[in-house]
């Protein structure tokens, strides 16, 4: 049995794989404070509807798979560890001034960022090496001792040590990483080389820096969840998301925690995939997952899960490098729980602010006061009080109501539906933007593509997104109010190794090529040997980063052998260079030596076999719904609309709108002139 | 009846607004690949690590359409100059056709910046739109080993290679006669080459793109866009002019002076006027002396573009810069000055730079006497030897010559408005898009060695909001072998002026570092020779600030003492803040001292 947790800002989700391959789907709220506890009454309700204990059903899981948004809500948030920054002697000021670079260059209202870790707490260390690796100034050890005598005095909590060319010769990485273990006990820190071992001081530091800052949080935090599953009766392996959109052993996660930076929405594209391919043949799927608190977006073109080779938390130029390539996810504060609100000149606004999961929204009950998306829907008869998440929740429509009159309805002298729809409405428009940026600001046209709605509130409006944009049309999975968590479960176990070794054509290193290609290959060896014991299939790649003579980036380059034999291998990746610049770059150069700088390999564990199962419906959920229910859509006012129950709909079964579609886990609006049909894998495609 | 068939009509050419917004991005995205293809492909530092170039696309009619993320000074004027004068020249323009540009008399910025211009032609042999490339080359076979000839009489002495356009490829193939030419004229001409072949590259991306664009779109839709897009463009101009009051200033800046110039050096003068009701801004030029005997004259391209960048600096950024919005705008140039008026043989080799912000730098400044919260003070002049041209012979690499412009350490961000400095804004046409060169990628692909990058505290442009501070750098040759640097520096002698009560920028030092550690002062331009063991040092100038220092708000004079871009004396005298030894700020004492400092 296999588990799959997205912890997300609202709701945590989870999707079980039983022993039959067959899939169930639960969800509970976050609980910000503790989001273990979130986790552990997700799997309660999972024990609940399959008739069992918490501690028979976890016993019975060998995979868990999590995925959380910990890391990057602690930096969006500025609640990070405390930490220094260890650079060579003469070079602080590397985090201040970036690589340059600046977009928009008539704007003079965005101020230039601030380094990742203040100047107060950067710290030089005298040392100094060579490109060549040779020591330059040799490591001052007194020097070092002394500098960890200033970061106790300023109860620094991590420390990223990033010194120049450490990636050519880490000795001196090395030295303070040992200093630092013997004089500030306990207080953990991130070796540059060791990390991300990449040219450019900018980069590597950038990375560093992160990924020590987030070290005591995500530590503490694994190590929670680890002890509190065991406690519960989990005896299997912990794995958790990367944004990479990969699976890691939780404990290496911990070590790095960086990998799980933006790993959340990671998961979507994977899953949305799967269902662009099963649910519609269009070349081009928007899968856009609608959570409570954030839209995530992101476009998949001809099957391809789009990376980002330069991530940047926050915008390009304005704010910090991850320095590792990441699935390419686009983030606004909008969903279930954005908070509707009019501005002193009149406006209205929904979101970014989020209600988030406590309060909640205002018909939850729970406190919170402000109207938010949900209510407009729950205002205009799309949510069903008594059926919110399959009755697991009952809303106060009361409550609602009056949040809408108070907050909007009177400020802007509407009627409550009238102010509901244009909740509802504005919030589509600030979704629409986003699925924008990322198509038609990229010069793609939204009209030929099909969306992918997941996440539990996609229901609410993604009828009203699709049509905005013109899309040829729209699919909701049945797993879609999970699909981050139903794209962990389609993951891989993945490894990446990197080194730099530097070698050109027209005096090829084989010995040292070879060697480093060996060296890597056994590390992913060891790691499908090791982490990698029991999967279905396994798979090392390698790639070479190749360039022109005195070109400076790279292009990755996959290598189809381990080994360099002869002259003949040379020349065959040559060529494959040249094919690959040309296809890129519109031109080759035969008369260029090539250069080959940075090494990697890929060891890839695939966890599973076979499609992903069906979702199974739970005797728990069984219900009876009334036939017709009274909602309000913008330009029809009130009619009596159909509902019929998601899992009820055959294949082949169709819909024509206004009507209103059932789950437990979310609830699909029809508008008027819209046709929803169910396809054979057990999705809703739906025709605008 | 008749009138509203025919309203309607007129509405049918619209264009609907989502193929409106598709199209601009399209165009944008069309520059941004051709930019993205040079960046990556480039063999020159000046390309790939500092990415000194720019990428646009012309209507056929010769009009600047996009040219998105390029440097301002590149493009802003000058793509219309130079698209004119390529089908002047060759008025039977063909597919695969691509020609060289980098005559400043005819249109090009300075002749350093080679700029491949590829007609696209559809299949009935129409020429539809012209994309080009401009890249600021390593070299360009001057007299000396930089492409910065400050101190050249003309365009003889300056010896760059001059290209008025010129066919360098038909039907796709290079002309072999112009490519053994360069190789002969150009320093390491097989980066030369590479570079070129770069260029060629992201031209032809570029072509391919708006070719693709026709066949989906059709060319009358696409031209049908151009022009909505340029009335658009020009609605915005009028509605952001009208947000400034009517009024006029008359603002001086002077270049330090070089061989070819008066002992007082260069003194620009500038005349902005705001016309509200007319919705119009004119930068008067006229006012300046005649072209000199050195190399900063502006081409006419540069003058233009430099007043541009000081008005679209002070206005609302939401305003695209194409032809549309250009209408707005009125620069007037007298013919023989040094400003934008020169002719052949007056050498034009450093036009982009020096004076050029000599030029925007009194228009962005103008504005803030017009108006205060608008415009900016000025940015820091450049080049100091921490931005010089390096060569010479690579003692690790089988001495293989190289030769390079480096980007190791420039600021320069001026005070604006309403923000501090951007730190990295290189100088006023640059506006910091250009990227700072990593340490580790210089000492890679140059036997160089750079001890020290680091920024200086108490040096920043004091004021409301600050100018960016001074920084410092250190670096020499290493591997046994000698190193030669040229720069050409302005701002030694006149600082960057701060505006409405803000403190100047710091000024440039370089030194020659012997070695024992000794220093020795050197000229604003200079040539020298580093032996193994020298280096230099050199400091950038800084940015001016803008309104008075005792107006900076206390909480962020106290966060600039604690992150100590300035010391805890500085914060009390310049800014009248009192921080104590907790790095606290006692307000009781501050406000004393501030209401001294105002006079009050």
């Amino acid at each position: 049995m296999r588990f799959a947790v997205d912890t997300g800002g609202t709701f945590t989700d989870l999707v079980l794989e039983d022993n039959r391959g067959r899939l169930h789907m639960f969800k509970a709220p976050t609980t910000p404070q503790d989001p273990v506890e979130g986790i552990l009454a997700a799997i309660e309700a999972a024990a609940e509807a399959l008739s069992t204990s918490i501690g028979e059903l976890l016993a019975q899981g060998e995979l868990f798979i999590h995925g959380t948004t910990h890391a990057t809500n602690a930096i969006v948030t500025g609640n990070t560890a405390r930490t220094a920054f260890l650079t060579t002697k003469g070079h602080p000021d590397i985090l201040v001034l970036r690589e340059g670079g600046r977009m928009e260059p008539f704007n003079f209202l965005v101020p230039f960022p601030k380094p990742y870790v203040p100047r107060a707490l950067t710290f030089e260390v005298p040392e100094r090496m060579g490109a060549d690796g040779s020591v330059y100034e040799p490591l001052d050890e007194a020097g070092v001792i002394a500098i960890i005598e200033e970061l106790k005095e300023k109860e620094v909590e991590a420390v990223a040590v990033s010194l120049l060319w450490s990636t050519v010769n880490p000795q001196h990485e090395i030295g303070v990483g040992k200093l630092l273990k013997k004089h500030l006990k306990g207080v953990p820190f991130t070796l540059s080389h060791v990390l991300n071992p990449i040219l450019r001081e900018y980069r590597r530091a950038s990375s560093t820096c992160i990924d020590a800052s987030l070290k005591p949080l995500m530590s503490r935090y694994i190590g929670g969840l680890q002890e509190r599953l065991k406690a519960a009766g989990f005896g299997g392996r912990l794995l958790m998301l990367t944004s990479k959109g990969g699976v890691m052993d939780a404990d290496e996660l911990a070590d790095a925690p960086i990998h799980s930076v933006g790993s959340g929405p990671s998961m979507a594209p994977i899953a949305g995939r799967h269902f662009s391919r099963a649910d519609a043949k269009a070349a081009t799927a928007i899968v856009a997952d609608t959570g409570g608190t954030t839209y995530d977006v992101s476009l998949v073109r001809r099957g391809e899960i789009p990376m980002s080779p330069e991530t940047w938390l926050g915008q390009r130029y304005r704010g910090h490098i991850l320095g590792f390539p990441s699935v390419d996810v686009k983030s606004i504060g909008a969903g279930g729980g954005s908070i509707a609100w009019v501005d002193e000149g009149g406006l209205l606004h929904v979101g970014p602010q989020s209600a988030g999961a406590e309060p909640g929204p205002a018909c939850y009950g729970r406190g919170g006061t402000r109207p938010t998306l949900t209510d407009a829907s729950l205002v205009l008869g799309h949510i069903d009080p008594d059926y919110f998440l399959g009755g697991a929740m009952t809303l106060d429509p009361s409550q609602a109501e009056k949040a809408i009159s108070r907050d909007v309805a009177e400020p802007l002298g509407l009627s409550l539906q009238e102010a509901a729809s244009a909740i509802l409405r504005l919030a589509t428009e600030n979704m629409v933007g986003a699925i924008e940026e990322i198509t038609i600001h990229q010069g793609i046209d939204p009209r030929g593509a099909v969306l992918i709605g997941g996440g539990g509130a996609a229901g609410l409006n993604s009828v009203a997104i699709a049509k905005r944009l013109g899309c040829q049309g729209l699919v909701i999975p049945e797993v879609g109010a999970a699909l981050s968590a139903a794209g962990a479960m389609m993951s891989d176990l993945h490894a990446d190794y990197r080194s730099m070794f530097f070698t050109i054509t027209d005096r090829f290193d084989f010995k040292g090529a070879n060697a480093i290609l060996k060296s890597l290959g056994d590390r992913c060896r060891a790691f499908i040997k090791g982490p990698g014991k029991g999967a279905v299939e396994s798979a090392t790649e390698f790639y070479v980063e190749a360039r022109y003579k005195h070109q400076i980036w790279e292009i990755d380059l996959g290598l189809p052998i381990n080994r360099f034999r002869s002259k003949k291998d040379v020349e065959r990746a040559r060529a494959a260079f040249d094919e690959v610049h040309e296809e890129v770059f519109a031109f080759r150069d035969p008369s260029s030596e090539v250069e080959f700088v940075g090494w990697r390999a890929v060891a890839r564990c695939k966890l599973r076999k076979g499609r992903l199962g069906r979702l199974v419906r739970e005797a728990i959920h069984e219900t009876t719904l009334p036939k017709r229910r009274e909602a309000y859509f913008a330009g029809k006012g009130l009619v009596n609309a159909r509902v019929a129950a998601f899992d009820a709909m055959k294949a082949g079964a169709a819909m024509r709108g206004p009507a209103i579609i059932e789950s437990p886990f979310t609830t699909v609006v029809i508008d008027p002139g819209a046709k929803a049909e169910r396809t054979r894998s057990g999705s809703l495609f739906i025709t605008l | 009846m008749a009138r509203a068939t025919t309203r309607r009509a007129k509405q049918k050419t619209k264009l609907d607004p989502i193929t409106l917004a598709v199209l601009h991005k399209r165009f944008d995205a069309v520059t941004t690949k051709m930019a993205n293809t040079l960046l990556r492909t480039g063999r020159s530092g000046v390309l790939n690590l500092a990415r000194d170039f720019s990428t646009s696309v012309v209507t056929r009619e010769c009009e600047l359409l996009t040219g998105a993320e390029s440097l301002p000074i590149h493009h802003l004027s000058g793509a219309d100059l130079m698209a004119r004068s390529m089908m002047d020249l060759h008025p039977n323009l063909k597919r695969g056709d691509a020609y060289l540009h980098n005559s400043p008399y005819h249109g090009c910025s300075h002749p350093a910046d080679h700029t491949i211009l590829v007609p696209v032609i559809d299949k009935r042999g129409e020429h539809q739109f012209t994309v080009w490339v401009k890249a600021h080359q390593a070299d360009c076979g001057c007299s000396q080993p930089t492409t910065y000839m400050g101190h050249a009489r003309d365009v003889y002495e300056e010896g760059a290679l001059i290209f008025p356009p010129t066919k360098v490829q038909t039907n796709f193939e290079d002309n072999e006669d112009f490519i053994n030419f360069c190789r002969m004229r150009i320093r390491v001409p097989e980066q030369w080459y590479g570079d070129y072949l770069a260029m060629i590259g992201a031209a032809r991306i570029g072509e391919r793109e708006v070719l693709a664009m026709g066949d989906e779109y059709g060319w009358e839709t696409l031209h049908d866009f151009s022009k909505e897009w340029f009335d658009y463009s020009e609605k915005l101009m009028i509605s952001a002019i009208r947000k400034l009051p009517t009024g006029e200033a008359t603002t001086h800046s002077t270049h330090d002076p070089v061989p070819g110039t008066p002992d007082e050096g260069i003194p620009i003068t500038a005349h902005v006027r705001i016309d509200n009701k007319k919705a119009t801004i004119e930068v008067d030029l006229t006012d300046n002396p005649d072209a000199m005997p050195c190399g900063l004259n502006l081409s006419e391209a540069c003058a233009r573009t430099g007043a541009m960048i000081g008005v679209f600096n002070s206005i609302d950024d939401i305003v695209p810069t194409n032809a549309g919005s250009f209408r707005r705008v009125n620069v007037l140039i007298r013919d023989g000055s040094v400003a934008g008026g020169g002719k052949h043989p007056t050498s034009m080799s450093v036009a982009t730079t020096n004076l050029a912000d000599r030029v925007t730098n009194p228009v962005q400044r103008a504005f803030s006497k017009i108006q205060d919260g608008i415009g900016l003070a000025e940015c820091g002049p450049i080049f100091p030897a921490s931005m010089g041209v390096i060569s010479g012979f690579d003692p690790r690499n089988d001495n293989e010559p190289f030769v390079n412009h480096l980007f190791l350490m420039v600021t320069g961000g001026a005070g604006a408005g309403k923000t501090d400095a951007w730190l990295t804004i290189l100088h006023a046409g640059n506006a910091g898009m250009c990227f700072v060169d990593s340490i580790e990628l210089d000492e890679l692909h140059f036997p160089i060695y750079i001890k020290t990058r680091r920024l200086m505290p108490d040096t920043e442009g004091a004021g409301r909001t600050i100018g960016a501070p001074s920084g410092y750098c250190e670096y020499g040759p290493v591997g046994g072998g000698d190193l030669e640097v040229v720069y050409v520096s302005d701002g030694a002698v006149n600082a960057s002026k701060g505006t409405l009560g803000g403190l100047n920028g710091a000024v440039c030092r370089n030194f020659l570092m012997r070695e024992d550690g000794s220093l020795e002062d050197l000229p604003g331009c200079a040539d020298i020779i580093l032996k193994p063991g020298e280096n230099v040092a050199s400091y950038c100038t800084g940015g001016g600030g803008y309104g008075p220092p005792h107006e900076r708000p206390v909480e962020k004079v106290r966060e600039d003492v604690e992150e100590k871009w300035i010391t805890r004396e500085r914060a009390w005298k310049v800014y009248g803040v009192a921080i104590d030894d907790a790095g606290e700020v006692d307000m009781a004492k501050t406000r004393r001292r501030r209401k001294q400092l105002s006079g009050g």
